[in-house]
């Protein structure tokens, strides 16, 4: 079954075989987890987005209306839980904290300097609007087109676009002293 | 010590690499999954819980009329004379001023779920016991469960739970939401008997 396609394990799953469901957990938490971790800055509150997600989803799965899609329905599902932690984080008296496990994790096997350059981009990241953070992990990160990014979000072509050259011109900002130290 | 023209492609790159989570993320999801009702068992809820236009024509309200009628005497047969064994507590609850139970009565619960494979009827009086042996409905035919249990007076919510799993409002008594658990329940009022 861990061969299967989406479809056929959401039909197993709207038949009873509740345990299929950890079919999908497995396939889809790797690549969702980081856009979770890039857009709330932590370990944490990613999980919690990605647990929170994948319940939602199951839920609603008699919903799904392409089964064959469920990666991008969850997708949909994620972007916007993480909307409204990082909402509620926001209304909290919020210090980054850079996740350090993350980041030796990330470290391992590359230079020296490696951590600081991570740490500096993820600080940088985190510093984005939000909207703008969103649309840059989609396009650069999650190598979205913007008419896919359009649907995920329900946001215009032209206002992504704007979002996205924003996000870079404001990460070539912050990240231009420590790229020429 | 990286990308020295432009940035982006640099921090994209940075960024596309893998985020460690717990490795305990996924039993904690399917945790919380497996809390949740089960899908096959979904369908009969949504089948009983689903609005559904119904157009009346004679015909459906001579069947409709005939099944009353066999309930009733389902309920008769298995009740004996006394009337209000039959009486749902729907009955109770919106008729005070009628002749009431006695004290600590026993109330007939009916449900009717044809694909049941069982039903219990839980409650405040029986500590919301699932497995509570006075409480176990029993399938009558046609799909209608009933079980008479005793009921102390006061007002009391109680649910039928189907095949262990899905929580069921009576469809005819009065609805309550239970605050702690979210599940739909159903009010019952049970009042001294009067002489």
């Amino acid at each position: 079954m861990e061969g299967s396609s989406d479809a056929v394990i959401v039909a197993r799953v709207l038949r009873g075989d509740v345990e299929g469901f950890r079919i999908l957990v497995e396939r889809y938490h790797d690549r969702y987890a980081r856009y979770a971790f890039h857009m709330l800055g932590n370990r944490e509150d990613a999980e919690e987005a990605l647990q929170d997600a994948f319940t939602r989803a199951y839920r609603s799965l008699g919903r799904c209306e392409d089964p064959e899609r469920f990666g991008a329905w969850l997708f949909r599902i994620l972007v916007n839980r993480c909307r409204t932690l990082g909402a509620r984080r926001g209304r909290r008296a919020q210090t980054f904290v850079v996740d350090e496990t993350a980041i030796l994790e990330a470290a391992e096997e590359h230079p020296a300097d490696r951590n600081a350059w991570r740490e500096e981009i993820d600080r940088a990241l985190q510093q984005l609007r939000t909207e703008q953070r969103e649309a840059f992990l989609l396009k650069y990160v999650d190598d979205m087109g913007y008419d896919e990014m359009s649907q995920l979000t329900g946001v215009g072509v032209s206002a992504l676009k704007m979002r996205v050259m924003r996000a870079c011109e404001r990460l070539r900002e912050l990240l231009s002293e420590v790229q020429s130290a | 010590m990286h990308d020295q023209r432009d940035p982006i492609e640099s921090i994209a790159r940075e960024l596309r690499r893998p985020v460690q989570v717990s490795v305990s993320l996924d039993d904690r999801i399917m945790g919380e999954v497996r809390q949740l009702p089960h899908y096959g068992r979904l369908k009969l809820w949504l089948r009983l819980t689903t609005p559904r236009t119904i157009t009346i024509t004679p015909l459906r309200v001579g069947l409709a009329a005939a099944a009353l009628a066999m309930f009733a005497i389902l309920g008769a047969a298995h009740v004996g004379n006394d009337i209000w064994r039959v009486a749902t507590p729907i009955a109770t609850a919106m008729f005070p001023s009628i002749k009431k139970p006695a004290p600590n009565q026993r109330v007939q619960f009916v449900l009717v779920a044809p694909d049941a494979k069982k039903v219990s009827v839980v409650g405040d009086f029986n500590g919301w016991d699932v497995a509570h042996a006075g409480y176990q409905a029993q399938h009558r035919g046609g799909g209608v469960w009933s079980v008479t249990a005793p009921v102390p007076v006061g007002h009391h919510r109680y649910s039928f739970v189907v095949d262990d799993s899905v929580w069921v409002a009576d469809p005819t008594a009065p609805r309550v939401i239970d605050n702690d658990y979210g599940m739909p329940n159903s009010a019952i009022v049970v009042s001294e008997q009067q002489k």
